[in-house]
């Protein structure tokens, strides 16, 4: 498989409070939560308390850097665990994938590498995890394309399956399931 | 068939227990049959009363329960997920498609902020597509190894009705 450029070459890490200018750039343009709940970001105080009370205790929330580790910060990918089934408390089998990419890096691959990658740790971390979800709008084809290059099998579409700004919005459905990482391994080139 | 959807109450442990001990009513369903009726009087109380909506199925003119429909909140308000259980002696005569029929027609008005309300069912499960289909619940997709069942991994199909949908004769 061809290696990215070195300036495509995407990383995940933890967060810090450090990011807060980094996530503003982000959480703050309009053309990147267009798809999002929340409005943009006006201050980076915003940003700075949504890394305290959401990123830090969130059970799996990266930071996509490209340029090797160390690199600038262009985004971010989160997996979250489904509640536990209702009755028996049995956990779930599931989790769902969510991301976003400054502006300025889109149309570099660097989303698809940050879902392969957040997808490969979410399986080799959670030993219970069966199927990894992600839904895009019906109106945003770009993340469609991302997730199917990642390699997410397209199951339908969702009729008025979130509220965003108070609209209901139909979403496509991705699914990566345990199944396609057994399909999908390489096989080991030789090695001499 | 005509039904009718009315809250549970303490009294109806009974007849809840005749399809809640039920392993053929519980095959397709996430829970293990009751074993006493103890469980199945906690299960009413501390689940069923404070439930958001959580209805019993009665046929018109006998109110004494032959099952039950409920709407599960889910991540979002915006949506809810239908549930439905059956005492096997009413199966096959139209009454999970009244019950669910019904279901649609009061949730909108009654459960605030929702406009979806979605069905899961296993794909294996015939009876239970014939009564979403019936209805009027609109397929979306197989949603592949969904859910853990009795160990294995199901795949589900996911029906939608939306606020707006029309509600079949």
């Amino acid at each position: 498989m061809e290696r990215p450029a070195p300036e495509t070459e995407v990383t995940l890490r933890e967060f810090t409070e450090a990011d807060a200018e980094a996530l503003f750039a982000w959480a703050s343009d309009p053309r990147v939560v267009l798809f999002q709940r929340r409005e943009a970001y006006a201050r980076v105080d915003e940003a700075r308390r949504y890394i305290l009370d959401h990123v830090l205790p969130h059970p799996w929330y990266r930071a996509i850097c490209v340029g090797g580790g160390g690199g600038a910060v262009v985004g971010s990918i989160s997996v979250k665990p489904d509640p536990a089934e209702e009755r028996g408390g049995r956990r779930s089998s599931r989790a769902s994938l969510g991301y976003r990419v400054a502006h300025g890096y889109w149309g570099r691959g660097i989303a698809t590498r940050a879902v392969q990658a957040a997808a490969e740790a979410a399986f080799a971390e959670w030993p219970w995890l069966v199927r990894l979800e992600a839904v895009a709008d019906v109106e945003n084809p770009a993340s469609q394309r991302v997730l199917e290059k990642a390699g997410f099998v397209r199951e339908g579409v969702l009729r008025s399956y979130v509220v965003l700004k108070g609209t209901p919005r139909d979403m496509v459905v991705f699914s990566f399931v345990d199944t396609d990482r057994e399909r999908n391994k390489p096989v080991e080139a030789h090695k001499d | 068939m005509e039904v009718t959807l009315r809250r549970f109450e303490l009294l109806d442990v009974d007849a809840m227990m005749t399809w809640a001990s039920d392993p053929e009513v519980a095959a397709f369903c996430r829970w293990e049959p009751y074993a006493s009726t103890e469980s199945v009087l906690a299960y009413l109380r501390d689940t069923v009363l404070p439930h958001p909506w959580f209805r019993a199925i009665c046929l018109a003119g006998d109110g004494r329960p032959v099952g039950a429909v409920s709407l599960e909140p889910t991540a979002d308000a915006c949506r809810g997920e239908l549930g439905y259980v059956l005492a096997r002696a009413h199966w096959g005569q139209g009454v999970a498609t009244a019950a669910v029929r019904r279901a649609l027609a009061a949730v909108f008005g009654e459960v605030e902020g929702l406009s979806r309300v979605e069905a899961l069912v296993d794909v294996d499960n015939a009876a239970s597509h014939r009564v979403v289909e019936k209805a009027g619940f609109r397929r979306e997709g197989v949603l592949r190894r969904h859910y853990w069942h009795k160990g294995r991994a199901r795949d589900l199909v996911m029906y939608s009705f939306v606020s707006g949908d029309p509600l079949p004769q």
